[in-house]
């Protein structure tokens, strides 16, 4: 209870910290901020189910261009709020239509699919748009204030962390980290699977889809290979893995440091940076499979340093 | 419609399936023996085909005396990267699924890295060397000849790994592998040194298919996506390790690619591949030729 209400207490520290920043930073300083802001909640939205379950989405792609075509599409007929909910629910119909079919798959397929199927949204968009609307990228005229557009991110990336925290301490949440340890004594248990990990994914997918909405009209411009781009969502899962996905505090830090590093180096060095990206996606994978602040450090400075000590605690198993 | 167009199509169709046989059987051997989910393996033949047409520009000798070399390179590079990462991937992973899940992202690692190392090294442009592009005629249909070629040398190196496999004992420690890897490791198969060799293969097949694209197709650094999702699909068609299942489930895939662009248009080319892949793993998960 002590722990939880410190946790309030610097939530609501932090919250208020960042609301006030366009107030007192420059306009860089605060167009970072929003990069951090909507790393940060599709880092979060992505944890919330694929953490959990193991089940790797490489759906937030898709979840995220399909909100911000929602904008693109309704900027100039509906009000500011109801563009970026609609962008969200967009994103959640689509996952649950999905979700019917591809929660049956697990491993590697369900990776491929979720993200054949972003391509798929991709294309068929594209050609769409080819085909009616004559080109292939949309202006967006009257948007909203940079502040405006700030603060929508800053309140879903809020709201994604408290989503987080309830649906994890909800009976959902220990019934998805039920399906993540071992599907079928969950589903003996009295846990109906398909049901959970439905829910799981449409509620990640709102948050993917709000912040695409909110976040397209940053761009003014927008085409199918921007928003659809693969690189939000490698970016996501790599700052969700490295940081940890069980916790709330790995992704959080995770897409500050993600955030920044982008921000200073693909600009100056794109191919450098996307390189650097391979490497440490292939480091946190062989080294740190629960992300930092997931991982064992006792164990690893007793496995490093006192190694008569930690013979005991050693239990790899072998698999080859 | 016309005979020769219909033959056109089908000879472009069985082109385009030889390439993705050799592929799909690298991934194969990969995905079924290791459950290494290498979606990186398109780079390996990115990778081959820029080796190739580098030598080729460097000396100007015919890229056919290349190719030996550039596999035997491939494999090598197979053989380390399975030594620094898959290997402790294997040794850490608690069951498959997790060891697809990870490898996964391992693939993706290194696809940024082999694309954006290719990007440094040979610049964004794209860039071909075209090869014996002359026209071959039969009767009333006319071939480039670089393409029969093309066709020639893929169906020759999925019909050795075939008889490989087939008829040597090796092949049967490797079937053996693909179909019980308890068992075989119980009947003293060194899984230790085939997986390895294995994976190398797999990039060496990569490799091949990306120096006869080299004489065929321009090159670009991400030219090797398209050819991991054809492979996905081929492997999912045809059936995890099942090898045969694998060239049919290409020479299919081919010749769908090919009469699809051809009736609608040639930029739904991605459209029609990633349907047949959604299709083919939401309706048959286990293969079309699974029992």
């Amino acid at each position: 209870m002590k722990q939880g209400t410190l946790f309030l207490i610097a939530a609501v520290v932090v919250a208020t910290a960042l609301a006030a920043l366009p107030a007192v930073a420059s306009p860089f300083v605060q167009s970072m901020a929003l990069t951090c802001l909507m790393f940060a909640g599709l880092a979060v939205s992505w944890s919330m189910f694929s953490g959990p379950t193991g089940y790797l989405s490489l759906a937030s792609s898709a979840f995220f261009g399909l909100g911000a075509y929602c904008t693109a599409w309704g900027l100039a007929y509906l009000p500011w709020p109801v563009v970026v909910m609609a962008g969200g629910l967009a994103a959640t119909l689509f996952a649950f239509l999905i979700g019917l079919v591809v929660l049956r798959l697990r491993g590697a397929y369900f990776a491929v699919i979720t993200y054949g199927l972003g391509e798929l949204v991709k294309h068929t968009i594209t050609h769409v748009e080819k085909t009616y609307a004559g080109t292939v990228g949309r202006v967006m005229t009257d948007t909203p204030s940079s502040n405006v557009v700030y603060w929508t991110v800053l309140i879903i990336a809020l709201l994604a962390v408290f989503t987080y925290v309830r649906f994890g301490r909800s009976r959902y949440g220990h019934a998805l980290r039920g399906i993540g340890m071992d599907e079928e004594r969950a589903a003996t248990l009295g846990v109906n699977p398909m049901r959970v990990k439905l829910l799981g994914f449409c509620l990640s997918a709102w948050f993917a889809g709000a912040l695409g909405a909110a976040i397209a009209v940053r761009w003014t411009y927008i085409d199918p290979n921007t928003v659809f781009n693969p690189f939000i969502v490698f970016q996501t899962v790599l700052i969700s893995m490295v940081g940890g996905p069980l916790t709330i505090g790995g992704p959080l830090v995770g897409a500050l440091v993600f955030s920044l590093l982008s921000e200073f180096l693909r600009l100056s060095l794109p191919y450098l940076y996307m390189i650097l990206l391979g490497v440490l996606l292939i480091v946190s994978v062989l080294y740190l499979p629960n992300g930092l602040a997931g991982h064992d450090w006792r164990g690893t400075w007793q496995k490093f340093f006192k190694r008569k000590k930690a013979d005991v605690q050693v239990t790899e198993q072998r698999h080859e | 419609m016309n005979l020769y167009l219909f033959i056109d199509l089908i000879v472009a169709g069985l082109v385009t399936g030889g390439i993705y046989a050799v592929v799909a059987l690298g991934l194969n051997l990969q995905y079924g023996l290791m459950r290494i989910m290498n979606i990186a393996h398109g780079e390996f033949l990115m990778l081959g085909a820029y080796l190739t047409y580098t030598l080729v520009r460097y000396t100007g000798a015919s890229p056919l005396w290349f190719i030996l070399p550039m596999m035997v390179a491939l494999f090598l590079l197979g053989l380390l990267l399975h030594r620094l990462i898959f290997r402790r991937l294997a040794a850490t992973s608690p069951n498959a699924e997790v060891m697809e899940a990870r490898s996964l992202i391992v693939g993706f690692g290194l696809m940024f890295i082999a694309q954006n190392a290719a990007q440094l090294t040979w610049g964004g442009g794209m860039s071909g060397q075209p090869y014996l592009d002359e026209a071959v005629k039969f009767g009333e249909v006319t071939v480039a000849a670089n393409r029969l070629l093309v066709l020639g040398v893929a169906a020759a190196a999925s019909l050795a790994l075939v008889l490989l496999l087939k008829r040597t004992l090796l092949g049967k420690a490797v079937r053996g592998m693909l179909q019980a890897p308890l068992g075989a490791m119980l009947v003293g198969i060194d899984t230790r040194r085939l997986h390895p060799a294995c994976f190398g293969l797999g990039l060496a097949l990569a490799g091949l298919a990306g120096g006869l694209l080299s004489m065929v197709y321009e090159l670009t650094p991400s030219m090797g996506e398209p050819y991991t999702i054809s492979a996905l699909i081929v492997i999912t068609l045809g059936g995890l390790g099942n090898i045969p299942g694998a060239i049919a489930g290409a020479v299919l895939l081919g010749l769908v690619e090919t009469f699809g662009t051809y009736y609608t248009s040639p930029s739904l080319k991605i459209l029609i591949s990633y349907s047949v892949l959604v299709l083919v793993l939401l309706l048959r998960p286990k293969g079309l030729f699974a029992k």
